[in-house]
């Protein structure tokens, strides 16, 4: 036995208890958070002497879950932190409820395997029933527009209403795929403010290009733009871009190169003269080529022109006027640059960001999927800025999280719909599992449509509990007044799901359904718990992986 | 296509303005007369119904001609006496009918203001709408005094026309014909969003909206080669407008004030007028040489037999015609 396995693996019976054991007290400690009306969780910093954390979040609360001590429950209690916090990280919300059906279906699915079915056989059964609940849930999906709706699905997450109308309006703005970066601000309100055009952070190569020291920036108008990613050593490399630049009678001109050697710098400056010709130059926006060639490309597209690159072995020896981009206003300061006004081919541009959507909808890579997201975003002009304040370091912190947190849940709604929120999208898939379980036969299979079935009710039961109201009369008057119902637990009444009042964003929805559920049938499956004593891992975030398309 | 030909009395004033990029008619026209034909030779205006026209920048003195592409009235004019101009980088306002005009600069580089379109309930919200070739959409929030562009998700930067929706409180709806097709926005021109058009059958230069679009959504645009296309789910889906089989570019479009109840249409293209009364499915058309480079129209009083129609050429003509 190697140094990290000097444990003794552990075997049936004591798996299913052990790792039940851990999971229990994951899910038991987030089960508070889950509801409009969530109780808080108080977690103790030992190393800090600022007193316990409050929270109210269930994927943070299980970010903050370390060890537990003994090793055999801990298995499972990191099999749970690790779905949630991967959830948390992909749809910024939906812990809870996936915490709570994860229970509800892991614990039943215990009770059925001990008096005999199919582990396997039941795992089965429970990811086709979860494939019938996520297309029930698909069903149930609707669009959601304008900033009063988007508030509303602002708030389901984070239950603060000046940041849920912010966000609301922001959101009506830019759009599902637009740009918002969220910043710490210096005041104690939160403030937004929209940029017009669009800008990376890349800044001037040089002090010296600065034209207006109040605003600390340059700006060009009807400026000729060189796109590259190549490195530039000798001032002789540049002139035909200079040359080429005089001849076409562009007066203006920004230089994206990736490296600059001081000479060819001094060249630029030396030309850099307001009544002959304005010369800017930054660095080409991205980490490594594969970024910078996304750059490169996609500012081709929404300036026109050619952009030269290092790995095809381009020079500007060969430049010629129709390789430069054209815009109507660049700007550049010390950290970033902009273009506002490309004129490249707008049907070009439309298809390029047709292509790049499509991609975003198709892929599952998470990583692609933030670069997609973030060249989409650019694309399409403009952007926003929200600025979190807060009387203290510590509360504009939290409070920046839990915008990023609302932030990233309002885009996925936008782009993916809403189902009626309070745990009524779930009870509504109840129907359609009735129905293949009066369908089916085998014992395992009546065992999985009855634990899913089941389980569906438990995001409802924990949100009345949580609100402090009865939850099996709740659930009664629920079933009774039909799926098109949810229950309002600041009014204590059912509503209608027709007005919306009640929407969470259905891709959270369908995240927590497939993550808790199928997370369960998975952990139904396992039998022998292997400890290692070296964990790493226990310390950092899940790989982000893949995102299933639901 | 059936096409039959329409006979149209016409009454031809020359002006000054070298070619007419635009009209505009008051909203009170059958009482006041009062219209605006902007060209490259300044802004004029005639209190006659187009009989007769003078300067509208004399109080401004300027000393050489203020090329104006685009002007729009107030909806409420005849209580506020507000015009709007659009001249290289920037809109003019005037609260006295023309007398006396403030300027509001655009952002830099000057930019081209093809089309202005304010909000039917400009009294209450003082929003109004500039499009510009290069520069995309700029929203004034405070009755014309400052401007800003907003063009989150418009792709395309060459905007043409602007068609506000009549329930514009209520739906914040407007839309843009640009060059590669037509973009929407249900948030009152704060973001704007594709719409199905096709692409590659741009420009659209004209766009029209049913003064009954809260119920029947229904818009039209004439685009420059390809003809005339409608859409009747706001937007959504479009198609070509089964009768019309001219290949010349639609300058303009107007749909009468009652329509769908009466379903007339003019198209102006730049040699001929294409009057329909059966919401496009045929058409009646006019050519004949004074007709040659009409750039815009006015239907103050709309479309029912008799009623006049103001036509500008782009030679600075201006043809008084009766529907």
């Amino acid at each position: 036995m190697t140094s990290s396995l000097r444990l003794p693996p552990v075997f049936q019976p004591i798996t299913y208890r052990a790792f039940q054991a851990g999971a229990d007290r994951v899910v038991n400690a987030i089960r508070p958070t889950l509801g409009p009306l969530p109780r808080i969780v108080a977690l103790q910093r030992p190393l800090d002497s600022r007193g316990p954390e409050l929270l109210d979040s269930g994927g943070v609360i299980a970010k903050r879950i370390i060890q537990l001590p003994d090793y055999r429950v801990d298995v499972g209690a990191m099999f749970v932190r690790d779905m949630l916090w991967r959830l948390q990280e992909q749809e910024g919300d939906g812990t809870a409820t996936a915490a709570v059906l994860f229970q509800a279906a892991f614990n039943e699915g215990v009770r059925m395997v001990n008096a005999g079915l199919n582990a396997r056989l039941l795992q089965g059964y429970l990811e086709e029933g979860v494939e019938v609940i996520i297309g029930e849930l698909r069903r149930q999906t609707t669009p959601v527009a304008g900033p009063a709706a988007l508030a509303q699905v602002a708030y389901t997450v984070c239950h603060d209403q000046e940041l849920s109308e912010l966000l609301g309006e922001i959101f009506d703005t830019i759009g599902g795929y637009g740009r918002l970066e969220i910043r710490e601000g210096a005041g104690r309100t939160l403030q937004r403010e929209y940029v017009e055009g669009i800008y990376w952070e890349r800044g001037l190569f040089s002090r010296q290009m600065i034209a207006d020291w109040t605003r600390v920036r340059s700006e060009l108008e009807e400026a000729a733009i060189v796109f590259s990613d190549l490195h530039i050593h000798q001032p002789q490399e540049l002139l035909p871009v200079l040359i080429t630049a005089v001849q076409a009678g562009c007066r203006r001109l920004l230089l994206i190169a990736d490296e600059l050697s001081d000479s060819a710098l001094s060249l630029l400056l030396a030309n850099n003269k307001p009544d002959h010709m304005q010369i800017l130059a930054v660095k080409t926006p991205g980490y490594g080529q594969e970024q910078q060639a996304d750059f490169l490309k996609d500012a081709a597209v929404l300036c026109g022109g050619r952009p030269f690159l290092r790995s095809a072995g381009d020079r500007f020896t060969s430049i010629r006027p129709e390789d430069f981009g054209h815009a109507r206003r660049v700007w550049a300061d010390l950290r970033n640059f902009g273009v506002i006004g490309g004129r490249g081919e707008p049907r070009a541009l439309r298809s390029h960001v047709a292509s790049l959507r499509k991609l975003h909808a198709e892929t599952t890579d998470l990583v692609l999927r933030g670069k997609l997201q973030e060249r989409i975003s650019r694309l399409l002009g403009g952007s926003a800025t929200l600025r979190v304040g807060g009387v203290n370091v510590r509360e504009i912190e939290e409070r920046k999280a839990l915008a990023e947190r609302t932030a990233a849940a309002v885009r996925g709604a936008l782009q993916e719909g809403v189902a009626p929120g309070g745990g009524a999208a779930l009870l509504a898939c109840r129907p359609a599992l009735q129905r293949c379980l009066d369908a089916a036969g085998e014992p395992e299979q009546r065992a999985a449509y009855r634990i899913l079935y089941n389980a569906l009710g438990e995001p409802l039961r924990t949100i009345a509990a949580n609100a402090g109201r009865e939850p099996a009369r709740i659930l009664a008057e629920l079933q009774e007044a039909g799926p098109q119902h949810a229950f309002d637990v600041f009014a204590g009444r059912l509503v209608a799901t027709s007005t919306g009042a009640l929407n969470d964003p259905a891709n959270v929805i369908k995240a927590a359904a497939y993550a808790g559920l199928s997370s369960a049938a998975l952990a139904l499956t396992i039998d022998v718990l292997v400890h290692r004593t070296e964990q790493p891992s226990h310390a950092l975030p899940p790989s982000p992986g893949k995102r299933k398309q639901l | 296509m059936n096409l039959s030909t329409v006979t149209m009395a016409t009454h031809l004033i020359m002006t000054d303005l070298q070619s007419i990029h635009a009209l505009a008619a008051s909203p009170t026209f059958a009482q006041d007369g009062f219209c605006c034909a902007a060209g490259a030779g300044g802004l004029r205006i005639s209190c006659d119904g187009g009989r007769s026209w003078r300067d509208a920048y004399a109080s401004l003195g300027l000393t050489s001609p203020l090329t104006t592409t685009a002007v729009a009235f107030s909806p409420d004019f005849v209580h506020d006496r507000t015009l709007f101009a659009g001249v290289p980088g920037g809109v003019l306002r005037s609260h006295d009918a023309g007398a006396a005009w403030h300027v509001a600069a655009l952002s830099s580089p000057p930019p081209f203001v093809t089309t202005l379109a304010v909000s039917p309930h400009y009294a209450e919200d003082g929003l109004l709408f500039a499009g510009a070739m290069e520069d995309g959409v700029f929203r004034s929030w405070d009755r014309g005094a400052g401007w800003a562009a907003w063009n989150f998700g418009l792709l395309d930067l060459a905007v043409y026309a602007l068609a506000v929706s009549p329930a514009f409180a209520r739906d914040e709806t407007l839309y843009v014909g640009v060059e590669s097709g037509v973009f929407r926005s249900s948030n009152g021109g704060r973001a704007w969003r594709e719409t199905t058009f096709p692409m590659e059958c741009g420009p659209v230069l004209s766009l029209a909206i049913s003064p009954n679009f809260a119920a029947d959504g229904t818009l039209f645009a004439g685009t420059e080669a390809n003809g005339l296309w409608m859409s009747v789910d706001r937007g959504a889906t479009w198609r070509a407008a089964s009768g019309w089989e001219t290949p010349s570019p639609i300058n303009a479009l107007i749909l009468g004030p009652t329509f769908p109840r009466q379903p007339s249409i003019l198209a102006v293209t730049d040699a001929a007028l294409c009057l329909s009364h059966d919401g496009g499915a045929s058409w009646q058309v006019q050519r004949s040489a004074e007709l040659t480079g009409v750039t815009c129209a006015v239907a103050p009083s709309g479309l029912r037999p008799g009623a006049q129609v103001i036509l500008g050429t782009n030679d600075g003509r201006v043809l008084l015609c009766t529907a």
